[in-house]
């Protein structure tokens, strides 16, 4: 229990960290660098938390492609952000998180505990998936036969949703003429 | 006592990381940072989901011999995987955005990009009154 609670309160204090340095930086790659590493553990965090499926989705889908994507964009981007001076709108902003926070932690006093097992959230399906996995699928990872099996509508619908992302970003890049078509027409004059 | 404060000692963390994104999407100009701010918002959320499925001193729900273990709670664990992969997405979708009013405007700064949409209808203005 206490070896749990510090490894915890150490993976807290670095995202904690790493997240004010985001704040902070100017240089866009140290802030695109810095998100990975903020993913990666998250990522550290989720094993600590038993969600290991999650931990290396984050790992290889937060940490690494979305890096690669941030990047690539990077090169069409400016690399560093204008100088901002310390104004109004940041107190205002500054305000308005420390009220928002303040009311979600006196709320977080009607939330049930963390990890006990009496917890509304692990009394209805959970057994059940648990149960009819061993049973009906015969996967040992429960995670993969809920995803595949008994939400695998969720799954179709996320691949939709990639699908129309994918799409939306080709519609959004493309300048109208596209080479070959130039080539084409350059031919034939 | 000391159970009273870690068991709420989660929330807290993720709720203070909730507010710095939420302060990096409000103040900051740049828009890329912007993006960066919401991606923060984000896991912290999934933190939040996969809080809520620990049960202590459980294991990773991955089936075992032993029929009397006790498994964490898989079902948050899926919602947030489809989730991170559709966060990829909007992640995709807001730089492919930003790049394309890089390209429009020479700037993605906010302040500078509605400076420059002021001049245009200033201009279109005067032409106009002509």
């Amino acid at each position: 229990m206490i070896g749990e609670i510090i490894i915890n309160a150490f993976l807290v204090t670095l995202m904690l960290t790493i997240a004010i340095f985001i704040i902070n930086t100017r240089k866009v790659i140290s802030t695109i660098l810095l998100t990975g590493t903020y993913s990666l553990v998250a990522a550290l965090m989720f094993v600590s938390l038993d969600a290991v499926d999650v931990a290396f989705t984050e790992a290889s889908v937060g940490a690494g492609i979305s890096t690669i994507l941030f990047l690539a964009a990077l090169s069409y981007l400016p690399k560093e952000e204008k100088e901002e001076k310390f104004n109004v709108k940041h107190i205002y902003a500054i305000c308005t998180c420390i009220i928002v926070a303040g009311l979600l932690i006196w709320a977080s006093y009607d939330l049930p505990l963390v990890g006990q097992l009496e917890n509304p959230v692990h009394q209805n399906l959970a057994q059940d998936f648990i149960e009819g996995s061993r049973n009906h699928i015969g996967i040992p990872n429960v995670v993969t036969s809920i995803l595949a099996s008994y939400r695998g509508y969720d799954t179709f619908g996320e691949t939709v949703v990639i699908y129309t992302a994918g799409i939306a970003v080709l519609v959004l890049l493309y300048d109208g003429v596209s080479k070959t078509s130039k080539i084409h027409k350059e031919n034939n004059k | 006592m000391i159970d009273q404060i870690f068991g709420v000692w989660n929330y807290w963390i993720v709720f203070i990381l909730m507010m710095i994104g939420l302060y990096i999407v409000i103040s900051k100009k740049s828009l890329l940072k912007k993006i960066v701010g919401l991606a923060i918002f984000q896991t912290s959320v999934f933190l939040l989901y996969i809080t809520f499925g620990k049960i202590a001193g459980g294991t990773a729900p991955i089936l075992t011999d032993n029929l009397n273990e006790i498994y964490s709670n898989p079902l948050p664990h899926v919602l947030i995987l489809t989730a991170i992969v559709v966060g990829v997405a909007t992640t995709a979708l807001g730089l492919a955005l930003t790049v394309r009013i890089n390209k429009a405007y020479g700037t993605i700064n906010e302040d500078e990009i509605s400076a420059s949409d002021l001049v245009e209808y200033h201009e279109k203005y005067l032409e106009d009154k002509k």
